[in-house]
């Protein structure tokens, strides 16, 4: 019997030989096998320009169909009405398409000093709360600045921003610059009130998504810890937020205080806001009820467009990580989990069962967040409160595919207004629930630093 | 049950042996001295050709429309319309490798957005406004680049005469020129002297800041050339061939469209043999060392894609309805050349570079 044991696991393990040593002589497959796989089954090799823009892996033809029709929509120029091709720009509104914001599905950053604003908004609201518990809309400009227009309408402001520089030096005595900003409305349509609160964002990335909001409502909220009942310090909250179709306050995920509960309203919410293209979950136009306002009777973009673009988004693919066994790359992330930064960039979770979506369900992802909100600090505080999310609340955002932001956007710039230069920008800019974790990399050798910072680039 | 599990693992130690020795012939030797001369003439004989002689070509075409402001002549129109078509040439033949400066700093959507503000155009051009430099570097995409500059010097239908020219459309033709060719300057700088991408391509794995490895540069290039003819299969020719509807059709009113098209699978030859003006180092020398068919292959689809697209003989906007079985012909040549490219170019260069 036991003699029949040894020779059977000798078996197993021969078998283990042949099966792992045939398999094609790939780094990506090494330990721990799942993590080369941020995006579980809806993973792809992509690592340049294009990596945050593939598809699903396995969608069926038709259904590839849908999401090459979004990828359209996702890219189409709007234009003034009449036109023959996508009319219904604004009449005031921040970009004219999706891709001009989210350039090759990633992120955006702020105007460099010359530069044209593309891709940096601001949300604006006055003390008290909406109709849902919302932000309170500023009287003639509603919840966010508008700073183009088309032709003889008069944009709500425009706004510049002004870096002031200062320094933050670690332990080890090592110097970083840094750059707090000040944003500055100018050229109101009508004069702004005084009690005026302000929250600029950037265009975040748009791939995975699909993936988070696959994953179950109620796994979010067991990482809930509002009174910080287990002394680590983390508190992390769920925002609750107006679902515009149930008609009903659920949690939110998505956007940069998760103030908002799904990508179909997402998706439909930044037509309406960003671009003024009226669809048929918000059928006013932006400038509703202000004294360049117009009635619009019709949706600028149809039903079937808006779910095609809305599938798109759901099924980008998850770029793999890159060097993820490469012996610094494996220290940093050993520097990531004992400073603490994996209490909120919480590495692994799961997608729940959903047989009518099969390609997002059950399945294993790494997309490093809580999606919880958290207690910044002041330093990125914009003091503007949306939702239960206060003024120094913000969602731990996804660190997947972080580290391809140099190839797909050709900049390096982080955090929810893109003020950080870099990584170390970034990292040292986090305050409140997360200075502990700031301060033990403060505290880091140069040595394991740099491992940290290469442990992200590989993400 | 003993035994056959004995001589199981026997066996399977043999696999092991011998599958893993014919892996190890079967991998090529990655040659990183052919791999960085491949990279460097990409950029010295391909991309940075091509961006510096589509600056010079939209720097005549500002001087044409220049000298057109002044005289409003037809010799003057047709220079400036020649031109046009001589820059547009070179931009579709840079799509073929739409990465680094030209889609980071988004050039492209400031150049070549389709379709037309013709609203907000006409008012533009009804209106006294002055158009700076600055301003209109701030109006939205549908209002500058390509394809306004198409509509003023072409006409809606393509039978614009010198004669027609308001002074406001010159004005206007004047600082969109500008304008171009100050954004294509700007473009070929960042692959010289502002920036030297061509340096981030060709130290690729060997000091890049961009590309950490050879192959990542590899696959760049080569994702980047299926991607365009996924572009133009699934986009250019397939959207408004699928809708019927001409108004769809990017190039319309120069009756440019088919020869746009052309450009961008002749831009896919440009990167595969590294050659624009002067034979470089191509992807096709080191895929001829290795494997013949795949370069017969690629070649021919090529070759397929760019007669398929010749055979649509009347303006595409007509095409789409008078002549389906050449569109159909050429969608499906290109999608035939996209799969090549995706199905055996990328698995080949993945195999050498690392």
């Amino acid at each position: 019997m036991k003699e029949k044991t040894i020779i059977q696991i000798a078996a197993l393990v021969a078998f283990a030989i042949v099966v792992y040593s045939c398999i094609e002589p790939d780094e990506r497959m090494e330990t721990p096998a799942d993590e080369w796989l941020a995006g579980g089954s809806q993973t792809v090799f992509e690592k340049g320009v294009s990596a945050f823009s593939s598809q699903f892996p396995d969608l069926l033809n038709n259904r590839g169909r849908v999401h090459q029709i979004g990828d359209g929509g996702f890219g189409a120029t709007f234009v003034s009405a009449p036109a023959p091709v996508n009319p219904g720009l604004g009449p005031i509104f921040n970009n004219v398409s999706c891709v001009s914001c989210h350039v090759n599905d990633g992120r955006g950053k702020p105007p460099l000093s010359g530069e044209q604003n593309t891709s940096l908004l601001i949300r604006l609201s006055v003390p008290g709360t909406g109709a849902h518990g919302g932000p309170n809309p500023v009287p003639g400009f509603g919840g966010q600045l508008q700073q183009r227009s088309i032709f003889g309408v008069t944009p709500e402001a425009s706004f510049r921003v002004q870096y002031t520089e200062f320094f933050v030096t670690t332990n080890d005595g090592t110097q970083y610059s840094m750059q707090r900003p000040t944003y500055i409305i100018e050229n109101p349509y009508i004069p702004l009130p005084a009690d005026l609160m302000t929250s600029p964002r950037v265009a975040p990335p748009v791939f995975g998504l699909g993936l988070i909001e696959a994953i179950d409502d109620a796994d979010i909220l067991s990482r809930v810890d509002e009174n910080d009942l287990d002394h680590d310090g983390i508190s992390g909250r769920a925002n609750h937020v107006w679902d515009e179709l149930k008609q009903q306050t659920v949690p939110g995920r998505f956007g940069w205080k998760a103030n908002n509960p799904n990508l179909l309203q997402q998706s439909a919410a930044a037509y309406n806001e960003d671009m003024g293209i009226t669809n048929f979950i918000f059928q006013k136009e932006s400038s509703y009820g202000q004294s360049q306002g117009i009635v619009d009777v019709k949706y600028d973009v149809t039903d079937s467009l808006l779910q095609s673009v809305s599938f798109y988004i759901r099924t980008l693919a998850v770029p793999a990580r890159r060097n993820a066994n490469d012996a610094q790359v494996m220290q940093g992330k050993a520097m990531f989990l004992q400073a603490g930064c994996a209490s909120c960039h919480v590495p692994k979770q799961k997608t729940k069962t959903n047989v009518a979506f099969p390609e997002i369900s059950g399945q294993t992802i790494y997309p490093y967040t809580d999606l919880l909100i958290h207690d910044m600090g002041d330093d990125l505080a914009d003091h503007r409160p949306d939702f239960e999310a206060s003024g120094s609340e913000w969602r731990t955002a996804p660190l997947w595919g972080i580290g391809l932001t140099r190839v797909v956007n050709g900049h390096n710039n982080f955090l929810h207004d893109g003020r950080a230069r870099s990584l170390m920008e970034a990292i040292l800019w986090h305050g409140g629930e997360a200075q502990q974790a700031r301060d033990n990399v403060r505290a880091m050798s140069k040595d394991n630093r740099d491992a940290l910072i290469k442990f992200l680039e590989s993400l | 049950m003993k035994r056959v599990t004995l001589l199981l693992s026997v066996l399977a130690a043999g696999v092991v042996w011998t599958s893993c020795s014919d892996n190890n012939d079967n991998v090529p030797a990655i040659d990183k001295t052919e791999n960085t001369v491949i990279l460097t003439d990409f950029s010295a004989q391909v991309a940075v050709p091509i961006y510096t002689n589509l600056a010079a070509k939209a720097a005549s075409l500002y001087s044409d429309v220049q000298a057109l402001n002044t005289s409003k002549s037809a010799t003057d129109l047709a220079k400036a319309q020649t031109d046009w078509k001589g820059a547009r040439e070179l931009y579709e033949q840079s799509e073929a490798h739409l990465f680094g400066p030209v889609a980071t700093d988004e050039v492209d959507p400031r150049i070549d957005t389709w379709p037309v503000n013709f609203t907000d155009l006409d008012q533009q051009l009804a209106s006294g406004n002055t158009f700076t430099a600055e301003y209109i570097d701030g109006l939205d995409d549908a209002l500058k680049g390509f394809h306004p500059i198409e509509y003023l010097l072409f006409g809606k239908n393509g039978q614009k005469l010198a004669s027609d020219f308001t002074s406001r459309e010159l004005e206007y033709l004047v600082a969109l020129a500008t304008n171009l060719r100050d954004l294509t300057a700007d473009c070929a700088a960042k692959w010289t002297v502002d920036g030297n991408y061509s340096a981030e391509v060709s130290t690729a794995g060997n000091g890049s800041t961009v590309y950490t490895t050879q192959l990542a540069a590899f696959e760049e290039i080569v994702k980047a050339m299926a991607d365009i003819c996924d572009e133009v299969g699934n986009g250019k020719l397939k959207e408004p061939y699928d809708a019927q509807n001409a108004a769809l059709e990017e190039s319309p009113f120069s009756g440019n469209s088919i020869i746009d098209f052309t450009n961008n699978i002749k831009g896919v030859r440009n990167v595969y043999t590294g050659k624009y003006a002067t034979d470089g180092h191509g992807l096709d020398d080191l895929v001829k060392q290795h494997n013949l068919s795949l370069d017969a292959e690629v070649t021919q689809k090529i070759d397929a894609a760019i007669t398929a697209l010749g055979n649509i003989t009347v303006p595409f906007g007509q095409a789409i309805s008078t002549q389906k079985v050449q569109v159909e012909n050429a969608m499906s040549a290109i999608n035939d050349l996209q799969a090549t490219l995706e199905d055996k170019l990328l698995p080949f260069v993945q195999a050498h570079s690392n």
